[in-house]
């Protein structure tokens, strides 16, 4: 019986808190370049934070507008599956103005 | 009357004379991080302030009306996490909307309040001193203000610190801890109070 409202609570608590946070998301949606979406997707996705930012998606956002030079900061990422692919990403899709942020 | 003594009491109690940062040593880690520009530590206090009244007056409720009924008291560390990683959550998109600058300043801090002991601290020990409602709140404002304080203190001392002529080996994070441990050793005098 405790094991079942255990579930039970946590569950019905995580999906209450998940509905919330999925509304919360739609209300305060921000625009976002869609290449740190893509950015994203390149690198490992372990949010673990060895590079300094708060997770991947920081530090694609940070990739992307040009900030953060060094791609090789993403600690866990390897050079031909996550690097690479960046490079060439970046470097064929320029910023809106034309810029060309290519990290290294 | 004697109710509403004793919940400014509280409140002052937890706010000076048991810090939440420089006497209990909790929520240390956005101190160091965030305590050397004025305005973000001011930011900071404020979302941390936000996390710990609406996570205190959240898992009240919780924890009395739904896991102690239910026979499942032990769950109240992980609902609390639950409820805190949630408003850490909202916090940053409210944020990212509406204050994108201040959300790159407080960067990796601000989704680390999640971890911050400060909201956890306060939220168990209402729990485990088996705190009524208003003194639960008193706890959660007491300490919120007493965190804006000190972080609001510490920077304006490091601003001024950063145009002072420290040793080269004490310059940044090390006689940043110092000045903390002068002021805890200041905030110790606060005591006397005796509430």
């Amino acid at each position: 019986m405790t094991i079942l409202w255990s579930i039970l609570i946590l569950g019905g608590l995580g999906l209450v808190f998940g509905i919330g946070l999925v509304l919360f998301g739609v209300l305060f949606h921000v625009e976002e370049d869609e290449r740190i979406k893509e950015v994203e997707k390149m690198l490992p996705n372990y949010n673990c934070g060895a590079c300094g930012y708060a997770g991947c998606h920081q530090m694609a956002e940070n990739l992307v507008s040009g900030n953060e030079p060094m791609v090789s900061k993403c600690k866990p990422g390897k050079k031909d599956k996550n690097f690479d692919p960046i490079i060439a990403y970046l470097s064929s899709h320029p910023d809106k103005d034309g810029t060309v942020h290519v990290p290294k | 009357m004697n109710y509403l003594a004793a919940f400014v009491m509280a409140i002052i109690s937890y706010a000076l004379i048991d810090n939440v940062v420089l006497s209990r040593f909790y929520g240390i880690c956005s101190f160091i991080g965030v305590g050397n520009k004025v305005k973000s530590s001011l930011c900071m206090g404020a979302a941390v302030s936000f996390v710990i009244v609406m996570a205190a007056a959240i898992c009240y409720p919780l924890y009395n009306f739904l896991l102690v009924p239910a026979g499942v008291a032990y769950l109240d560390t992980i609902a609390a996490i639950l409820v805190i990683a949630c408003l850490v959550m909202v916090v940053g998109l409210v944020m990212k909307k509406f204050l994108p600058s201040l959300y790159q300043s407080l960067g990796i801090y601000l989704p680390l309040i999640t971890t911050n002991c400060a909201v956890l601290g306060v939220v168990s020990e209402n729990i485990a001193s088996n705190l009524d409602f208003g003194m639960a709140m008193a706890n959660a404002v007491g300490t919120s203000l007493g965190f804006t304080l000190v972080i609001f203190l510490y920077a304006c001392i490091r601003v001024r610190l950063e145009a002072s002529a420290t040793p080269k080996a004490f310059k940044g994070i090390p006689i940043a801890l110092v000045v903390a441990s002068l002021m805890a050793m200041a905030f110790m005098g606060l005591q006397g109070i005796g509430v």
